[in-house]
């Protein structure tokens, strides 16, 4: 077993060890055993760091790969398979020792905030515990090699998001969230469960490495279409976890959890639990499946953003954008720009995370206000908040220095590359899709800033009625809500701080790339490399030549090809130029093309996503700086434009009416079948079968027993005739017998006669 | 061995005639000490049993016995019938991997009925009498081996569980009663028919008699061509699976035949329901694993798609009516039936993943609805009332309560790291893999949701929130200054106490164990379930 190996089991198996250690004992340590949470996370932290720092660091090889497993079922001799074993295993490579450190950090920041944001809560001791599950679900999700570990810890990460969503579960809108969350999630899972079925009908195995070499031989028997289908499928479970659409309704619901489990779980870790696993399985999507991927991803990030722009709840206007930018995500996998979608995994996490814990420092100094229309002027009393916080809110706008500007620019870049080289006008939807929220996303952040921090303080503005309007019911500080305006505003403690500014710094470049204006040329994206995929260009048309199409986007692009191959003036092959360039050569034309034409879109997405930033922050300012444009009288013009934005485009109200409504309602009628009709049949023969026993016993009564009877009768009639005769005189029986004798006679000689 | 672990408890019911009725308490130890001795003994057959002897019928070259364990096998009716030849029953016992788990499941489900039973006051003499012999019927349905004896055993169930839901029941438990016998009798009429068409059938290989052993009726080899089920007689094979089937179905119990359950239940004493859903339930599915299919091999490939049918049928219906339910027990009652659907539907697979799915989930399926109906009694006999809605935030008032519920809830929706997942999933697997049940799986997969939805439901309902307003319990402030709630005349712990710690921990042990590391059970099984999946599989596929 190799070393990585074996620290990366302990890293697995030590957050498990501070869940079982806390749901059992957390009443019997001091503080509750809180220290036992974040000492853990620390230890983790740490050798995941030496995990990273070895295989990122010293080993910085793209193909790094360590991978062991072990049998865990042994199904002896199957007939018509052979042996048969099912495995499990773990699997590091530089994806896996990103997410590992990842994963790690970010779980201890938010086990330390939260000993500051927690503190007090009745159930203190049991929240760490829940962190702790959380955290050995989701590194499992991260080590496993199989579809079918996966799946477990996918399912547990599940539980344990149900668990942390409904931790105030006395509070219904908090278990109406959790039982949401959860139940959304499984929609998604069949999805997955069913494309990891198709896979190992056709392998009998669910390891990553022997279906994707099964692929790349060409065994899978079923059609095409079967394969696509899988894909999809599979995908399903990412649109459930990563909150897709149509499965993105959990996700804001999920904000009635505590603050810092929206910061753990719904920016950094079960999220992005979902593009992850797309990352995973990228090499078996076919392109058919890829397009689709693509068209959801645009569509979530464009839905969700026009959501965020009128939302008032802090927490909210954050929940939308996380579903926006996970959207750009898994755009960026279906478009085949499969580092830059990855690079925006992690740098969203980090500036996301950031972006959650200074709310909850937010939300916790407001004494459990978090209507942004009742906040403002809170620069002057928060300044390391609005630091911290403004340095992630330009990381999340995109703005150039940040990371979030390199990663979404090479996802950006990623999606023209991908339309230019499919071709077709409707491809154009995707990046165009991609730029427009690209404006919204600045300009719901920059109205967050603004009337969050600048202005003056506008919490004697809020009407007395709208009082309990979605706080965090916190039994230790539910006390204080009556008086929340009296209470002066200060900056939270340093265990709340330090995460801040922690995940503040890595929302800068240089963490990343030393080129503020290309990841590309960062140790990220340089050992991310685009897996080849392994179900080949089969049904793909691969002809189709980009000079071909007179698109406006297209035009803005080829200049920029030609500018990049004159500039680097080398007559060299284009894949020996990529490999010049340190990119990876691919043996599918396809996947090639799109690199090629991402790496040409480069700056044409620079400049078209600056110009939407800029617009958007600008525009915020229009709105609430400057009042140009009063947004309440704008709001008011387009109303319904505005109301469909405000209910989130009804999609609550619609699965309301029709699934779940539905199921109820089929629920009740089933069951009135089951105790009317299946029942009723059972009823009725017996009711049947009791009325044919009366019957029964009827005839039994006057005609059986009576031909008894009648018998007996006749008996006893005939026994009294014959009764009579029984005189016990000698010569009345001779006179009979005589009688016989003759009658005999008589009737002898007559057949004698005759 | 095998007779001890059987007649033990009848033993126990013979030492209490003996005891007078006012000695409660030595009447329970009696039962409890016979039920743990029980136990003991199926751990010791679970050590001994060696997992690589696949047991089933007899192998290609193997001994015409089968390699079964733990065999006894002793004349037992020897009838010279004239001109009909003579009648052979034999005494046969035996083990093979198929019902060496069920002998397991029923000594562990039986010892925590005992102790389920602790709270029962009326008739106790009386009562124990009855459990033991249901007891020993029981396991000797698992064990026998001979078609004769283990209809006796069979019917012999029937008797106890009648007056055990007649006498100890509920309000409406005359009517629960009878249902249950008559469907269960009705079923079984058919079993004895088709019992002697196979007895004129099959001839033992050994002796060249006719025979009952199941061992020999399970090689076709051994069937008399021109029988009456005979290979020739196809029709009949048909009618007499299809005759089986039902009797066994009914057991399940499968969708159309399945409403005598929920009644069953809800008039049940909580020991009642848990050895019904817990062990009744299994002699269905394992009929079918024993006697139905592998008897009829052709019959049973012909009707893999019609008994998926049914096993997604059970599972989508059951979910769907479990959702609708207002009474928990009620609602348990349907989520048995949409879980042994996956029984079926692993069994329709007729591969060997869906079948271990099938069989584990026999195994997990007793475990898990043992702890669901405990936890369910738990709440009656505090509240003396099931209904879903008058709870509410009981979460708050009995954390451990309300953590064994929550574990014991996740396990039946099939959480991964929970036994329940393991054999849902083989199922799934398996029903996939075929392509007979392939678009059945497909559509299957929906109970997963459902069964999330009506469990979780009603999970929020009784334990999250707060108190509702006509909730069946009040609260009180109590001198530490927080909530405590208060049952009317309940006099016990509030949160579970020693005796209901005692029949839980070990399930919920069992069922984190077997989720993460379920070789313990699996492997014991693995060699037989391939072994009949080959018996199952006809000569031209194989």
């Amino acid at each position: 077993m190799h070393s990585l190996i074996q620290l990366s089991i302990v890293v697995l198996l030590l957050p498990l060890l501070s869940f079982v250690i806390l749901i059992f004992f957390n009443r019997r340590l001091p503080r509750r055993g809180d220290f036992i949470g974040v000492g853990i996370l620390g230890t983790a932290f740490a050798i995941s760091a030496y995990i990273f720092w070895s295989v990122i660091v010293q080993t910085y090889d793209p193909a790094f790969r360590v991978a062991w497993d072990f049998t865990w079922i042994d199904l002896g001799k199957v007939p018509g398979i052979g042996p048969l074993q099912i495995k499990m295993g773990i699997v590091i490579d530089n994806l896996t020792a990103i997410m590992l450190a990842m994963v790690t950090l970010i779980s201890l920041l938010v086990h330390l905030y939260s000993t500051g944001y927690m503190a007090g809560d009745k159930n203190y001791g049991r929240y760490f515990a829940f962190l702790g599950i959380f955290t050995f679900s989701m590194l499992g999700i991260v080590l496993s090699d199989n579809l079918f570990s996966i799946y477990i810890f996918w399912e547990l990460v599940g539980l344990s998001s149900y668990l942390l969503i409904g931790f105030f579960f006395e509070k219904d809108s908090a278990a109406d969230a959790q039982k949401k969350a959860f139940l959304a999630n499984r929609v998604g899972d069949i999805g997955m469960w069913l494309g990891i079925l198709i896979l190992y009908s056709q392998f009998h195995t669910f390891s990553f490495e022997q279906i994707y070499a099964n692929l790349a031989a060409g065994k899978f028997a079923m059609s095409n279409a079967w394969l696509t289908a899988a894909g999809l499928l599979l995908f399903m479970g990412c649109v459930g976890k990563s909150a897709q659409f149509p499965l993105h309704i959990w996700l804001p619901d999920a904000m009635e959890g505590p603050t810092p489990v929206s910061a753990l779980i719904h920016a950094a870790t079960m999220v992005a639990a979902g593009v992850y696993f797309v990352a995973r399985i990228f090499v078996l999507l076919t392109p058919d499946a890829l397009h689709v991927i693509a068209f959801i991803g645009a569509f979530t990030a464009f839905m969700a953003a026009t959501i965020a722009i009128t939302q008032n709840d802090i927490k909210r206007v954050l929940a939308y954008s996380t579903v926006s930018q996970l959207g750009y995500m898994v755009l960026g996998l279906g478009v085949g720009a499969y580092s830059a979608a990855l690079f925006h995994l992690v740098t969203h996490a980090f500036f996301k995370a950031c972006l959650f814990l200074g709310s909850g420092a937010i939300i916790h100094a407001m004494h459990h206000e978090q209507d942004m229309r009742w906040m403002g002027g809170l620069r002057k009393h928060m300044p390391w908040t609005f630091a911290t916080f403004t340095l992630a809110t330009l990381a999340l706008a995109g703005l150039p220095l940040t990371s979030g500007f390199m990663s979404k620019d090479a996802i950006l870049a990623g999606a023209i590359g991908f339309a230019n080289v499919e071709g077709g006008g409707v491809y154009y939807l995707i990046p165009a899709l991609g730029f427009f929220s690209a404006m919204l996303t600045a300009f719901y952040m920059g109205r967050q800033i603004w009337l969050v921090f600048f202005g003056e303080s506008r919490t004697h503005l809020k009407p007395a009625d709208n009082h309990h309007h979605g706080h965090d019911a916190h039994s230790a500080h539910g006390a204080h809500d009556d008086h929340h305006g009296a209470h002066e505003v200060h900056e939270v403690s340093w265990n709340m701080r330090a995460p801040l500014v922690i995940l503040a710094v890595l929302s800068v470049f240089i963490v990343y790339s030393p080129n503020p204006l290309d990841g590309a040329e960062g140790w990220f994206m340089k050992m991310i490399r685009t897996p080849a995929t392994v179900v080949g260009p089969a049904n793909h048309n691969c002809a189709a030549l980009p000079a071909q199409t007179t698109s406006p986007l297209m035009a803005e692009a080829l200049p920029a090809v030609e500018t990049h191959v004159a500039t680097d003036a080398h007559a060299v092959s284009e894949v020996e130029h990529a490999a010049a360039k340190g990119e990876h050569a691919f043996a599918d034309p396809r996947q090639a093309e799109i690199a090629h034409a991402a790496h040409a879109a480069h700056f044409p997405a620079i400049y078209i996503s600056s110009i939407m930033v800029v617009l958007g922050i600008s525009f915020a300012g229009i709105v609430f700086v400057f009042r140009i444009i009063d947004p309440d009288k704008t709001a008011e013009a387009i109303r319904p434009l505005y109301l469909f934005s405000l209910n989130k485009w009804y999609w609550d109200e619609i699965y309301q009416a029709t699934f779940i409504k539905g199921s109820v309602l089929l629920s009740k009628i089933l069951s009135w079948f089951d105790t009317n009709v299946i029942d009723g049949i059972v009823n009725g023969v017996a009711v049947l079968v009791r009325n044919l026993a009366f019957a029964n016993n009827s005839f039994d009564k006057y005609v059986v027993d009576g031909l008894v009877n009648f018998t007996a009768f006749s008996v006893n009639t005939t026994g009294a005739v014959l009764r009579k005769l029984q005189t016990g005189k000698v010569q009345t029986y001779v006179a009979l017998l005589l009688v016989v004798l003759f009658g005999y006679f008589v009737f002898y000689f007559t057949r004698l006669i005759y | 061995m095998l007779s001890l672990i059987v007649f033990l408890p009848i033993l126990a019911g013979l030492v209490i005639l003996a005891v007078p009725s006012s000695q409660k308490q030595i009447i329970r130890i009696v039962s409890l000490l016979a039920a743990l001795a029980q136990g003991v003994l199926a751990v010791l057959i679970w050590r001994a049993y060696d997992p690589s002897l696949p047991g089933i019928t007899a192998s290609p070259g193997g001994s015409p016995l089968g390699s079964f364990q733990f065999v006894e096998k002793l004349p037992w009716i020897s009838l010279k019938l004239g001109g009909f030849g003579s009648l052979n029953i034999e005494y046969f016992l035996g083990v093979d991997g198929i019902s060496v788990t069920m002998v397991i499941l029923t000594a562990l489900v039986s010892a925590i009925g005992v102790l389920s039973s602790w709270t029962i006051q009326k008739q106790v003499k009386g009562y124990f009498i009855l459990y033991n012999l249901l007891a020993s019927a029981m396991m000797g349905c698992f064990v026998a081996l001979d078609f004769f004896l283990f209809y006796v055993f069979w019917e012999l169930m029937l008797l106890p569980m009648y007056f055990l839901i007649g006498i100890w029941g509920g309000p409406n438990r005359e009517y629960a009663a009878i249902k249950f016998f008559l469907y269960t009798l009705f079923g079984s009429v058919f079993m004895l028919l088709v019992m002697i068409g196979l007895y004129f059938s099959v001839i033992d290989p050994v002796t060249g008699n006719h025979t009952f052993s199941l061992v020999a009726m399970a090689n076709q080899a051994n069937y008399i061509k021109s029988a009456i089920l005979g290979p020739d007689n196809v029709m009949w094979r048909y009618v007499a699976f299809s005759v089986l089937f039902v009797g066994f179905a009914i057991k399940v119990p499968m969708f159309p035949f399945h409403t005598w359950l929920p009644d069953a239940h809800v008039e049940a004493p909580t020991p009642i329901s848990v050895i019904l859903a817990g062990v009744l339930l299994k002699l269905g599915t394992y009929g079918m694993m024993r006697i139905n299919f592998p008897l009829f091999p052709e019959v049973f490939h012909a009707s893999m798609y019609v008994i998926g049918i049914f096993g997604a049928i059970n599972i989508i219906y059951g979910a769907f009516c479990a959702l609708a339910q207002q009474d928990l027990k009620k609602m348990v009652a349907y989520s048995s039936i949409s879980h042994m659907g996956y029984v079926l539907l692993g069994l329709a697979a007729g591969n060997s993943e869906g079948m271990v799915g099938a069989l584990y989930q026999m195994f997990n399926h007793g475990t898990i609805t043992a702890m669901l109906f405990l936890l369910v009694g738990v709440i009656y006999d505090r509240a003396h009332t099931r209904q879903i809605d008058k709870f509410g935030g009981l979460s708050s008032y009995m954390p451990v309560y309300a953590a064994i519920v929550t574990v014991a809830w996740f396990a039946s929706l099939g959480l991964p790291g929970l036994s329940g997942f393991i054999s849902e999933a083989f199922v799934f697997v398996g029903a996939f893999s075929s392509v007979t049940t392939r678009y059945i799986a497909m559509v299957s997969v929906l109970g997963i949701v459902f069964g999330a939805a009506y469990l979780l439901w009603s999970l929020q309902r009784m334990f999250l929130g707060k108190r509702k307003p006509d909730a069946a319990y009040d609260l009180e402030v109590g001198a530490d200054g927080h909530e405590h709630i208060h049952f009317h005349d309940w006099k016990g712990k509030i949160d579970l106490d020693a005796r209901e710690l005692t029949m839980l921990v070990p399930l919920v042990v069992i069922t984190i164990f077997l989720g993460i590391y379920p070789m313990p059970i699996l492997g014991m099984i693995t060699t037989s379930v391939n072994r009949l999946v080959e018996v199952l599989t006809p000569l031209a596929i194989r």
